[in-house]
């Protein structure tokens, strides 16, 4: 079996690419693949947060890389019953621990046991970034509808492409319906003329994104929330099906229009 | 200007063009250019050259024909032919004798693939030739007809002030680098020649080029036209949010002001050029020359 490498990426902090990684990572195993997810934010680790793996971490990535443990003793299991593992990254040490070479050569390992490896990349172009890319196959960039992660997103598409990772597909994060209906948020339209590369999913800000990260269960597994609906249907895409992009209606008074397009009933989240 | 009813020959500057009748036979064409470039044979040192063959699809005999006339007939060697849109709307074909690469490569131009309207001929590459370091700048000495020293003397003339007033119009090479993605944020170029973006050039980008930069796109980063001081260089882009740039040594700032900003930003395809010492933006009308009209921008 050879599964696929895939880099969650983004040049800016805080856009969401540890959300979307658990998230993705957690569609795919539900879909029924065997997944592993990657933190190499090495010194900040979160993933581990995310997905409520926190209190199992014996050995982390940097053990791994430097051969203090074996690759399956850093794999932590989900707490669902799916084939989803974690290998959290050191929170003691810094992004220098590794090189891009043995990243790629411990992906290389996974690739042969699982279908998907998703590397949630750090923040920033350096080190961090040049390690998490280099073992991937595919780019997913996350980007908010704001012009300083678009910026930047712009850019980590350009370094992208320079090294060879091409086409990288886009998740916009966080619409804000109601403010893209007043006309003071960017809308998908402009993301996507701006940046030129194919969006393989919208999703909306809800604040059940924040309230599954607090639990440590990803949003996901709410597929009756906006934003899991939307997770689960770019962990489809990933997985090659082809489903049409969906507008993100604000919550208004046509809810049953809303929820029969869209086939959910969680509240968007909205900006007082 | 030398004439010999099909095919006409003008310098243009650092260039010599053969401008050649677009509705006549290509027989004919063919012949006279033959008969010309033979009553002609002391005028031409050894060079390359690139034919621009404007709007007038040729078929492949038919360019090959072309450039074996004038390979044998004069010491120049096609390298390739384009068909470029200036020449669009005087609809001519234009045989553009253009100076020999320099031995500086264009930044990226290797890693580039030829771009869609061009023929590459395949040729092997030449020795550095001395002489063809120089421009293939033709001799008066041999000539004796009164047309054609008028026209030396036209093309040394225009030479001559090109230089006094610009400096040197370093432009060595005059083949365009064509990139034809999204030119994104921290990207940046230098090319010492015209510069194509078939996309758009995204904030945070940065295109150096000695010629002219035209944008099939919307230009939202730092562009400087004419980097090595030729002011004459133009920036034309489908839209021109950007709101600085650079022609020869002038800096273009949009004008804070609001009328004049409401002038500037109006959408559409737009030219910059610099005028009285500061740079213009105008809706491009669909020609390199002639603009009027413009809004000054700071600077």
């Amino acid at each position: 079996m050879t599964g696929k490498t895939i880099v969650i990426t983004s040049g800016k902090g805080g856009v969401g690419k540890t959300t979307a990684t658990a998230n993705i990572g957690t569609g795919l195993a539900m879909r029924g693949h065997r997944v592993v997810v990657v933190d190499t934010d090495i010194g900040l680790r979160n993933l581990d947060v995310i997905m409520g793996l926190e209190n199992r971490i014996v050995y982390d990535l940097v053990n791994v890389i430097e051969g203090t443990c074996k690759l399956n003793q850093a794999m932590i299991g989900d707490k669902h019953d799916y084939e989803l593992f974690l290998i959290p990254a050191a929170q003691t040490r810094d992004k220098n621990s590794i090189e891009p070479e043995q990243l790629r050569d411990m992906c290389a390992e996974l690739e042969k046991e699982f279908d998907y490896v998703l590397i949630d990349c750090p923040a920033g172009i350096e080190q961090g970034f040049k390690n998490a890319t280099a073992a991937a196959q595919e780019a997913i960039i996350v980007t908010t509808p704001e012009v300083s992660a678009i910026r930047d997103a712009d850019r980590v598409i350009g370094l992208l492409e320079s090294s060879g990772l091409h086409r990288p597909r886009l998740i916009i994060n966080r619409i804000a319906s109601d403010m893209v209906k007043r006309g003071d948020m960017m809308d998908q339209k402009d993301v996507e003329s701006l940046l030129a590369v194919e969006v393989i999913g919208l999703v909306p800000a809800d604040e059940h994104t924040v309230v599954a990260a607090n639990r440590g269960v990803p949003v996901v597994h709410n597929s009756k929330s906006a934003a899991g609906g939307a997770f689960l249907r770019i962990a489809a895409r990933v997985d090659g099906e082809d489903i049409p992009l969906m507008d993100i209606e604000p919550k208004t008074g046509l809810f049953s229009k809303f929820k029969g397009m869209v086939g959910m009933s969680g509240r968007a989240y909205s900006h007082a | 200007m030398v004439t010999t009813g099909v095919v006409q020959v003008a310098g243009r500057g650092a260039d010599v063009a053969f401008v050649i009748d677009e509705n006549a036979p290509f027989d004919l064409v063919a012949s006279e250019l033959r008969e010309y470039l033979a009553s002609q044979s002391g005028l031409w040192s050894k060079g390359h050259i690139t034919l621009n063959v404007g709007q007038r699809m040729l078929a492949r005999e038919e360019l090959a024909q072309i450039k074996s006339i004038i390979e044998t007939k004069s010491g120049l060697t096609v390298t390739r032919f384009w068909f470029a849109p200036e020449s669009m709307d005087s609809g001519e074909i234009q045989v553009e004798a253009k100076l020999p690469k320099s031995s500086k490569a264009p930044v990226q131009a290797a890693a580039e693939p030829p771009a869609h309207n061009e023929i590459v001929i395949p040729e092997p590459d030449p020795e550095p030739d001395p002489e063809a370091t120089k421009e293939p700048t033709p001799n008066p000495e041999p000539q004796t007809a009164a047309e054609s020293i008028s026209a030396v003397e036209s093309i040394i003339e225009s030479l001559k002030s090109r230089h006094n007033k610009n400096g040197a119009r370093n432009r060595n090479i005059t083949e365009a680098l064509f990139i034809k993605s999204t030119f994104r944020s921290g990207e940046s170029l230098h090319h010492h020649g015209d510069v194509v973006v078939l996309a758009d050039v995204n904030p945070g980008a940065e295109i150096r080029a000695d010629g002219d930069i035209v944008v099939v796109g919307s230009l939202k980063g730092w562009v400087h036209a004419g980097a090595s001081g030729d002011n004459r260089a133009v920036i034309v882009a489908l839209e021109l949010p950007a709101s600085r740039f650079q022609i020869g040594k002038y800096e273009g700032v949009a004008p804070t002001s609001s009328r004049r900003r409401s002038n500037s930003s109006a959408s559409g395809p737009k030219i910059a050029y610099v005028r009285s010492r500061s740079i213009h933006v105008a809706p491009f009308a669909g020609r390199f020359a002639r603009y009027n009209k413009g809004v000054p921008y700071d600077g």
